[in-house]
């Protein structure tokens, strides 16, 4: 086919663009997999059974209050990345995130003896905390991923890691209401690493799923 | 300021304007064939698909193009990325045997009917969409015009799904070739 026939065959088939198509299905998906997020936690973990304790402890709130952030930079970045030559300018903020773990790790380490470190990393629930976080992230990747199909991102991979992270991050936060574990040097790894792996997981199907 | 000129074209096609749409395709196709020849240093037949594949997903997504970012680099993003998913696809599999025979059957109405017949056994490789197109058009020789009345469907729809589909059935021929794997394999 030649290509100026090409070109009055694009131009036959043109409708009027809707602004915010992207946007707004990707908004769409995070609402709709959060929601399934939600119900799925509201009935097979639950809230722990003294949340007020959450409030006024410093890494405590950090606990849930982290990931939270980690999603709300992670999700601009995320549609940036799912647009030619998009740009996300505050996605540096995600720096910030490992700072400040990095910095309550830090006091935790100055402020308890030694030998109750090794007892708070291992906790109580690594096993159900390296689970739950990628379960309780499923859904909002899943339904990420679908509405990033209408993107066009110039490195699916990394979008789709990207959307791993956001996934994560909203999923982590939920998770953390759950959680009775309040020590940073627990949070600090096994969330980080629950985190990096549904990243991984995103860059993985992104490759696959993304690809336009 | 040609960035500005591209960026009032698009922003009215994006509106519903027709003319300005194929004004606006017209103007940046000469400048992507540029990049994609720099970029490929290919055949100038290989480029001009390249060329149609970035049209044609410029032509998709061009709902992912923001009104208050460069119309230039949003394009030259997809030029960039068509560029080296085509090479890459082609590093696979080098020149083929349906490389110059998909010229003859995308331009020729006259089939050949043993071309006929491995085209019908390659056909069940796509949706039964794009089949009825390819089989309408290539073996009935029917218009975009006719078969988009069928399947109600824009005559543009219809042409871009062909050729779409006939890019298809080209990578799947390169894919099955046996012989284009052992002559790789030395190398």
């Amino acid at each position: 086919m030649n290509t100026n026939d090409l070109i009055a065959s694009l131009g036959a088939d043109m409708t009027p663009v809707r602004p915010g198509l992207l946007t707004n299905g990707v908004m769409l998906g995070l609402a709709g997999g959060t929601a399934l997020t939600a119900v799925l936690f509201a009935v097979l973990w639950g809230v722990r059974s003294d949340p007020a304790a959450i409030y006024g402890n410093m890494p405590l709130l950090a606990k849930t209050l982290l990931p939270l952030a980690l999603g709300a930079i992670a999700l601009p970045w995320m549609l940036a990345q799912a647009r030619p030559a998009g740009q996300s300018r505050t996605r540096h903020a995600i720096w910030a995130l490992p700072a400040v773990l990095a910095l309550l790790v830090a006091a935790t380490l100055l402020t308890t003896p030694g030998p109750s470190w090794s007892m708070a990393l291992q906790g109580k629930s690594i096993m159900t905390c390296l689970v739950s976080i990628p379960v309780l992230s499923a859904p909002i990747l899943a339904a990420l991923l679908v509405a990033l199909r209408r993107g066009a991102p110039e490195h699916p991979m990394r979008c789709g890691m990207v959307a791993g992270l956001t996934a994560a991050g909203f999923a982590a936060a939920i998770y953390s209401l759950y959680c009775i574990e309040n020590s940073p040097l627990f949070y600090g790894t096994w969330y980080t690493l629950a985190i990096l792996g549904v990243a991984g997981v995103g860059a993985i199907a992104g490759r696959f799923a993304l690809k336009w | 300021m040609r960035d500005a000129k591209w960026a009032d074209l698009l922003r009215q096609a994006n509106n519903g304007h027709r003319d300005a749409y194929i004004a606006f395709l017209k103007q940046v196709a000469p400048v992507l064939r540029g990049v994609i020849q720099a970029r490929s240093g290919g055949r100038h037949e290989d480029c001009e698909d390249i060329l149609q594949n970035v049209l044609i997903a410029i032509h998709e997504k061009r709902h992912t193009w923001r009104e208050n970012e460069p119309v230039s680099a949003w394009l030259y993003a997809i030029a960039r990325y068509k560029t080296i998913d085509a090479l890459r696809k082609s590093g696979r599999s080098r020149t083929t045997a349906f490389d110059g025979e998909e010229a003859q059957v995308a331009d020729d109405n006259v089939i050949d009917p043993t071309a006929a017949r491995d085209l019908d056994v390659l056909l069940t490789r796509l949706d039964d969409t794009s089949a009825a197109i390819v089989r309408q058009i290539k073996l009935q020789g029917l218009t975009a015009e006719e078969v988009g009345a069928q399947l109600n469907m824009t005559p543009g729809a219809v042409r871009v799904a062909l050729h779409r589909a006939m890019t298809r059935l080209s990578a799947a021929v390169a894919e099955d070739d046996p012989e284009t794997a052992n002559q790789k394999a030395p190398t």
